[in-house]
């Protein structure tokens, strides 16, 4: 048991590290970057590698004769194999949400950011915690305007009788499906530190017409009829309600959105410190940033993004719309989710 | 030479490629608990098998998964019969056709699949127009055990047909035309001399589409709705969301003996009805059921002769229906102008999903890569499941039927829980070049399949011509590749192809295997899934469909798919 010991002292070691002295030992001391190094990117496939390829990989491939691996794939897989290689990491980099790449921070697998990342200076302090946050994709509440006496301007619209039987709601676990969980508490008396509220007023609203565990699903579902309103990230609903499905309202509730967001992570234990810093950087450079904008409605994660007004309108911009997104206590909700998860399986599915 | 020897190499296999990872998560199940990164623990605990087997809600999924995969598997022999003697009766020419027909639901991504289900389902889909239009009122099927059932039956029915295939093939036909010349008609042929003869492939079939069935998750979350719970969801969140190894790995060593054990009464049963297989004496007379009255029987055999062929035709109707709707969707789709893959609504005909998949050579080294990966995966499997299937077909020795339910062992294990344990692998996989380590991977997955269907083949064939031309002084090697090769052959290009497409569209294991260095291309399909699906993937499907017709038109000239002597 001797290795074990030593696994798990890395661990904590690191973990040490990384709060104590972010330039020390988790930021492993590379030499500079040399031609022919290789860096091994995890990232979701689609629209989100065809712009990292143009936006970051190219650039670093001309500029230092380097070549970028993409391992393809979903954020389960990518994560599961991250936790499993910690410390001797095969990703350099590889993406995650919200409350999974500060888990991962707590854990010892990635590392927090740095200033080391120039563009680090922009982000905003949301967007500091758990990698570095690279796209606000908030979660709120869209509906099909035909089934609705009157808009949704509220959370607690989605208690409204004409609703009951006709909601898809999102599966827990899964970022839609916490933001969900963790508004429903809030609004009605709440919070992550007292989730019974939200239960008792989900089984309320039981029946539901069904569960989607990912926005592609929800989408049929629209297009069905299946149901009428749904929780969903705002960015690419917008998407299926202007090109397929104009019926379809992203509802801005007087409560908030939820926060959430895609954070590029650099693992602990890379030998290719700089390389992925530079990746990253690049990610948050105002034209890759503008481009995930005009292509899927993410928002920028940085102040420095110039963007034309229509667009704008559409998005998360400015300080004072980043800050009114609702937040939550992340740590609580992670050390929650395995509890939360079997209540939600037992109570309000199934 | 001792019975079993034939089946070494596949045993060497499964030693070398499938012990671990199956041995890991026996461990992980043993665990007391602990987060990811707590080292295994030496010390069995039985806690994780406690929490699972005293909580109401983990029984009440094992129970539903098992029944409805019961369900999927008996529908499946019931449609797969009537598709089975269609395409036997196929005229040769038309065959590799009738076999792409078959095999659409193999070739179509499975989120593409499950979309046409829920357009089939949904309240304004197609069936609820129908009990519209009937006076019925709108249906809602969709999301419950239905939807779930029939989009399992669309994937798992070309196993079953496959399995049936090559006996059905083989059959004597002089057999059913004696039983016409005695007066029964098409009902009473198909009942006391097809069904009986064709209960090898059926065995196959139904082990195969039952340990499939009871394993499934991804049908059942996406047209699930979640509001169906099956325990290969259980395993996947509590495993790779929850990060609870343990009790995912419990769970999927549950679903594992559970499998084991339908296997074996699945074999036992079939035993039961064949005792001309077993090849010995059977230990005391069998005593029959008392033959029925002529006054009831007579009512009977002429209900049943009356309705079988129209029940037939129904039958094969609808499956042909189920299993080519999904075509229709993905030829349809692959042209269809919207930015995010739907069934819904065609905006607009466009060659540019056809253009993207050539003009980003990407997806072409993907394929190719699965190409490589398909064909040795195959090929191998088929050098290792051919041998076994003797081991497993002939004469009778103790042990045969647990030897047989354990080498199809990597078929009862939920993929994910083997991604699970190639987790705490991955260290030592990693040092492995990675085309062979996803090989071997491969081989494994597929080469179960490959051994059920050829069991049944090698079972059906014909030892007298073998000792006839012994008798003639022909040589052993001789007496293969002149009489029981050339038998086999029908059965050795079906379950090649079967294996083929099977290593080609894997990606629940391959998925966590995948590295910079070498990806497949369902992994790449999946992981633009994650994200969001294009129609590139229906253009893919498309393609995928054409080559495998031109694929089957090829096999069928180099290795008839039936047996052209017959002719």
């Amino acid at each position: 048991m001797s290795l074990s010991l030593n696994r798990r002292a890395f661990g904590r070691l690191a973990l040490g590290a990384g709060v104590l002295a972010p330039y020390g030992f988790s930021r492993s001391a590379q030499a500079q970057i040399k031609k022919g190094d290789e860096l091994t990117v995890g990232i979701w496939g689609g629209a989100q590698e065809r712009i990292t390829r143009e936006f970051c990989a190219r650039p670093l491939e001309e500029k230092y004769g380097v070549k970028i691996n993409f391992v393809l794939g979903g954020t389960v897989e990518r994560r599961a194999r991250a936790y499993a290689e910690r410390g001797r990491p095969s990703f350099d980099v590889l993406y995650l949400n919200i409350f999974e790449s500060r888990q991962a921070v707590k854990d010892g697998v990635t590392q927090a950011p740095t200033d080391a990342v120039p563009n680090y200076a922009n982000l905003y302090p949301s967007a500091r915690l758990g990698g570095y946050g690279v796209a606000y994709n908030p979660v709120t509440i869209v509906y099909d305007r035909r089934k609705v006496s009157s808009p949704i301007t509220s959370w607690k619209d989605l208690w409204r009788d004409e609703l009951r039987g006709k909601l898809i709601w999102p599966s827990y676990p899964g970022a839609e499906g916490t933001a969900a969980l963790l508004m429903a508490a809030k609004i009605w008396g709440g919070s992550e530190k007292d989730i019974e509220p939200a239960f008792r007023k989900l089984a309320e609203l039981k029946p539901f017409a069904a569960f989607q565990s990912s926005q592609d699903q929800l989408f049929t579902m629209f297009d069905q009829e299946v149901g009428a309103a749904s929780i969903e990230f705002g960015s690419f609903t917008r998407s299926y309600a202007e090109r397929r499905n104009p019926n379809i309202v992203i509802a801005d509730p007087a409560e908030g959105q939820v926060i959430a967001l895609n954070a590029a992570c650099i693992t602990v234990g890379t030998k290719n410190q700089k390389l992925a810093e530079e990746w990253v950087n690049l990610h948050l450079s105002p034209a890759c940033q503008q481009r995930y904008a005009e292509e899927i409605y993410y928002s920028p994660t940085v102040r420095n993004v110039e963007l034309p007004p229509e667009l704008s309108a559409k998005l998360i911009l400015g300080d004072e719309a980043v800050h009114k997104l609702v937040d939550f206590d992340w740590d609580t909700v992670i050390a929650n989710q395995s509890r939360w998860s079997s209540r939600f399986a037992r109570e309000i599915a199934g | 030479m001792a019975p079993a020897a034939p089946a070494i190499p596949y045993l060497l296999w499964l030693a070398a490629a499938f012990a671990a990872p199956l041995a890991t998560v026996l461990l992980l199940a043993l665990q007391e608990g602990g987060d990811v990164f707590t080292p295994l623990s030496l010390s069995p605990s039985a806690a994780q098998f406690t929490e699972i087997l005293g909580d109401g809600y983990y029984r009440r999924v094992m129970a539903d998964t098992l029944l409805m995969a019961a369900g999927v598997t008996l529908a499946a022999a019931l449609l797969g019969y009537p598709l089975a003697l269609w395409l036997v009766r196929l005229p040769p020419r038309w065959r590799p056709l009738g076999f792409a027909c078959i095999l659409v639901p193999l070739l179509t991504n499975v989120v593409v699949r499950s979309l046409g289900i829920i357009l089939l389902l949904a309240p304004g889909g197609i069936v609820s127009g129908v009990a519209q239009a009937l006076g019925f009122g709108r249906v809602n099927l969709l999301f419950g055990w239905f939807a779930v059932g029939l989009s399992l039956l669309q994937v798992f029915l070309p196993y079953m047909v496959l399995a049936l295939y090559d006996v059905l093939e083989g059959r004597d036909r002089r057999l059913a035309e004696a039983a016409a010349g005695l007066g029964a008609g098409p009902a009473l042929q198909f009942l006391r001399v097809t069904l009986p003869l064709s209960l090898g492939g059926l065995r196959a079939g139904l082990v195969v589409t039952f340990l499939m069935a009871s394993t499934a998750y991804v049908s059942a979350t996406l047209v699930g709705g979640k509001k169906v719970q099956v325990s290969g969801m259980v395993v996947l969140k509590e495993g790779l969301e929850l990060l609870n190894h343990p009790l995912a790995a419990a769970m999927a060593v549950l679903m594992l003996a559970a499998s084991v054990l339908a296997t074996l009464a699945i074999g036992k049963a079939v035993g039961f009805f064949t005792p001309w297989l077993a090849q010995r004496p059977p230990r005391a007379p069998r005593r029959l059921p008392p033959p029925l009255p002529p006054h009831l029987r007579a009512p009977l055999v002429a209900l049943a002769e009356a309705a079988g062929p129209w029940l037939g035709r129904l039958l094969l109707g609808l499956a042909l229906a189920l299993l080519l709707f999904p075509l229709l969707l993905v030829v349809v789709a692959s042209v269809n102008d919207t930015p995010q893959a739907t069934v819904a609504g065609f905006q607009g005909f466009t060659w540019r999903w056809y253009a993207m998949i050539f003009e980003d050579t990407r997806y072409l080294a993907d394929a190719w890569t699965s190409l490589q990966l398909a064909l040795a995966a195959a090929l191998i499997a088929l050098a290792l499941a051919l041998p076994a299937s003797f081991a497993l077909a002939r004469g009778r020795w103790r042990g045969q039927e647990q030897l047989g339910a354990l080498m199809l062992l990597p078929l009862a294990l939920p993929g994910i829980a083997i991604g699970l344990g190639m987790l705490r692998l991955l260290q030592w996989f990693n040092a492995l070049p990675p085309f062979l380590g996803i090989l071997a991977v491969h081989v494994v997955l597929i080469a179960p399949f490959m051994l059920a269907m050829l069991r049944a083949s090698v079972a059906g064939l014909d030892r007298a011509q073998e000792e006839a031309a012994g008798g003639l002084g022909a040589a052993p090697w001789r007496v293969l590749w002149r009489i029981t090769l050339p038998q086999l052959a029908p059965a050795i290009a079906v379950a090649g192809l079967l294996g083929f497409l099977l290593s080609f569209g894997e990606v629940t294991v391959t998925a966590f295997l995948t590295t910079a260095r070498m990806q497949t291309l369902p992994v790449r399909i999946y992981a633009e899934a994650s994200f969001s699906l294009q129609n590139t993937v229906n253009a893919v499907s498309t393609l995928i469909i054409l080559v495998t017709v031109a694929l089957l038109l090829l096999i069928n000239r180099v290795m008839p798919l039936d047996r052209a002597w017959r002719r």
